[in-house]
């Protein structure tokens, strides 16, 4: 191989905060509830495509249950930094994922935090300050905090690097693949005179 | 862009093509560099055979520019046929040399055959006929994704994912850029699967999308070919099988231990396994009538060979065949194995018998003929059945007569037919006869085939016994008993009861040649 593997990042994103992404795909899927598109960002050397599953602010997603979580990579959280009920079910949005994902390690799993809509009314009607909302991230384990304008795309290219790097960072080792053991005797020999209807 | 100036004769009607072939081969140089992708993908869905006329030369877009493909260019009387390269040299230097207005640039998709007629050093006539092109296995236009026009325009899609909705393979573009696409893929299958339900089929205009679910691994044909569901159904399970018979079913351990698991490394360099087995659905009867074919040998001839793979199979080279036997396979497997049993290169041990010049003279000589099939109605006269290869020569000098005129198949305007023997889960087939000689034609008649499958086997209208159906294309007889079925197309205009009497004769012919078509006694898989 000359080029090093890219990697494929489920990213699911939650929160009260509306569509992050809006500003780079124009196919919403009503009926289902959720926006997906595809990413690429370059870390270092390495290529990663973000399939993102970007929900945001909808409770029909729902309807999918663990199937929209299962196998996601990363989750990123987001909140209307105008609206401090958003903020205040962070917290139920980080549980509802570890419950539904069922990640094997929860306390590591990696979260990433936005607070969006930072741009609106110059920033005059915002409710939640960034020191609070970092505070909240330390408590959680340190989870990455950006601060976000999805409508001007500010920052959001930021918040897609760090994913990317968390990524790397957990990248398991190189993961072993054991195909399963093919019983070579008996079985074939037995069945001369059916054949392949074994 | 074909360079200018290179052709010091802007004269057709002078002997160029006649007289200086190695002219021809140093303009073909520049010709075949100026286009190295002149042949593309015979096989995908969107371009080909869409309303190529038998014979014609150029691709849709200047089709219209040389008018089907068939220059006259002058008077003559001697004919001649090139091929391939040095017949598309010929072609771009006759379309330069002024005959066509303005000149073209020269795109041939396929190879194709020329043939001339001239008298002395003049040109008569010159009429191109595609060739069926070796097809090339492997990814096509993996630069698309979801949002190419092309990529929508494609006819047949087929997609794999896992259930966390990550692409696992995509038959055309490419799989990271399909990610989007995929997850969506995945949240239709779970929407539906949380309402305690399943989706099977969705219509959507001339689309169709078929969902198969196999555990952690989600299946997706998006398809406007019109195919039966339970046609691109069981495609979506071969393919299925194929990612099985490449991985195991360990890959449904490893998506319960790790969902996230992501499997496109896993299958990396398998395109060209993919896109095998996708051709082989519209090129290869045995993926729709669930049953494999044997290539027609002397009964002596086929004896041999089975004993030499006996020989190797006991030296424990065939190891990888037999894994499969103890496995669960269903004859339509079949298939697949054989890509395997291929790469074993049995013909290296073949070769050391006279088994192989006898294979490959039988892959040359094909088949039954329906020309072959005997007029005569009086049945059982065993010797109005002729066996392969006997009656070559006679018909070896009709051929060109049958060529020239074009023919009209066998009797009571027979045109092809499939013998499936239920109890071998084997079929045999005629060679396709002069009115379904172009590419085209035969894939349509291979779907028909399919539809006609699909339909005597339907769940809930069938099992049918006997069906006859005439449309604009072929009448098409079906018939199916406890031992086999058979399915036949006639010229559209054949009378009924003279095509039953004819699929009758057909049945006893291959009754009375059944052990040079098929593998009788024992399975293939007993080894």
């Amino acid at each position: 191989m000359s080029s090093r593997r890219r990697m494929l990042l489920k990213v699911v994103i939650l929160g009260d905060s509306g569509y992050v992404n809006r500003k780079f795909s124009n196919q919403y899927k009503a009926t289902i509830g959720a926006d997906f598109l595809t990413k690429e960002v370059q870390f270092e050397d390495r290529l990663f495509t973000l399939q993102i599953w970007d929900t945001a602010g909808q409770e029909r997603f729902q309807s999918l249950g663990v199937a929209f979580y299962r196998g996601a990579d990363c989750c990123v959280l987001v909140y209307d930094v105008n609206v401090m009920k958003s903020f205040d079910n962070l917290n139920n949005w980080r549980e509802e994922f570890l419950i539904q994902a069922s990640p094997s390690d929860p306390e590591n799993f990696p979260f990433v935090v936005l607070g969006n809509k930072i741009d609106i009314d110059g920033g005059n009607s915002r409710v939640v300050s960034e020191k609070k909302a970092r505070a909240w991230c330390a408590s959680k384990g340190n989870i990455p905090y950006f601060e976000t304008s999805a409508k001007e795309g500010f920052n959001v290219d930021a918040a897609f690097q760090c994913i990317a790097k968390n990524a790397l960072k957990n990248e398991p080792e190189e993961e072993l693949y054991l195909p399963d053991t093919i019983d070579i005797g008996g079985g074939g020999r037995q069945q001369r005179s059916t054949g392949c209807e074994c | 862009m074909i360079p200018r100036g290179t052709n010091p004769d802007p004269n057709p009607n002078s002997t160029l093509i006649d007289q200086n072939l190695d002219a021809i081969e140093d303009q073909l140089a520049s010709i075949v560099l100026a286009q190295p992708n002149d042949i593309e993908d015979s096989s995908s869905e969107q371009e080909v055979f869409k309303d190529a006329p038998n014979g014609s030369l150029l691709d849709e877009e200047n089709q219209q520019e040389i008018g089907g493909g068939e220059i006259v260019l002058c008077g003559g009387v001697r004919s001649s046929k090139w091929t391939n390269r040095r017949a598309r040299a010929a072609a771009g230097m006759l379309v330069r040399g002024g005959a066509v207005e303005p000149p073209v640039r020269l795109r041939l998709r396929r190879p194709v055959e020329i043939e001339f007629v001239r008298l002395g050093g003049a040109i008569l006539s010159m009429t191109c006929r595609i060739l069926k092109a070796p097809w090339v296995p492997g990814k096509r236009h993996a630069d698309e994704d979801d949002a190419s026009v092309s990529w929508r325009k494609r006819k047949k899609h087929f997609f794999i994912l896992s259930h966390s909705g990550k692409p696992i393979y995509s038959r055309y573009g490419d799989e990271h850029k399909l990610a989007g696409f995929s997850a969506t893929l995945q949240a239709i299958i779970s929407f539906v699967e949380n309402g305690g339900d399943h989706v099977k089929l969705v219509r959507a205009g001339k689309h169709q999308v078929v969902f198969l679910v196999k555990g952690p691994i989600y299946l997706v044909c998006i398809s406007c070919t019109e195919e039966p569901y339970e046609s691109l159904r069981g495609q979506l399970e071969l393919i299925y099988g194929q990612m099985i018979l490449i991985l195991t079913k360990s890959v449904n351990r490893c998506f319960e231990k790790n969902p996230k698991f992501d499997m496109t490394p896993l299958l990396g360099g398998t395109d060209v396994v993919f896109s095998s087995l996708i051709h082989s659905f519209s090129w290869n009867p045995a993926t729709f009538l669930h049953a494999y074919t044997c290539l027609p040998l002397a009964y002596a001839t086929r004896q041999a060979a089975g004993a030499i793979l006996h020989d190797v199979a006991d030296s424990g080279h065939l190891n990888l065949s037999r894994q499969f036997a103890c496995q669960d396979i269903i004859p339509w497997h079949f298939c697949m194995l054989m890509s395997i049993i291929l790469m074993i290169r049995i013909e290296m041990v073949l070769l050391k018998s006279n088994v192989l010049s006898e294979v490959q003279r039988s892959m040359l000589d094909g088949g039954m003929r329906v020309e072959d099939l005997s007029v005569d109605p009086s049945p059982r006269s065993g010797s109005s059945s002729p066996h392969l290869g006997q009656s070559r020569l006679a018909t070896e000098s009709l051929d060109r007569f049958q060529e020239a005129f074009v023919g009209i198949g066998g009797p009571a305007g027979l045109w092809h037919f499939i013998y499936r023997s239920i109890y071998l889960d084997q079929y045999a087939s005629s060679e396709f006869s002069s009115p379904i000689n172009s590419l085209q034609q035969q894939k349509r008649l291979y779907r028909a085939y399919q539809k006609l499958y699909a339909s005597m086997h339907d769940k809930g209208n069938g099992p049918h016994k006997t069906q006859f159906r005439r449309d604009e294309n072929y009448v098409l007889l079906c018939w199916v008993t406890q031992d086999f079925e058979l399915y036949a197309a006639f010229d559209p205009l054949a009378d009924k009861a003279l095509a039953i009497k004819t699929c009758n004769r057909v049945c006893q012919w291959v009754k009375d040649v059944e052990n040079e078509i098929f593998l009788l006694g024992a399975s293939p898989f007993s080894w």
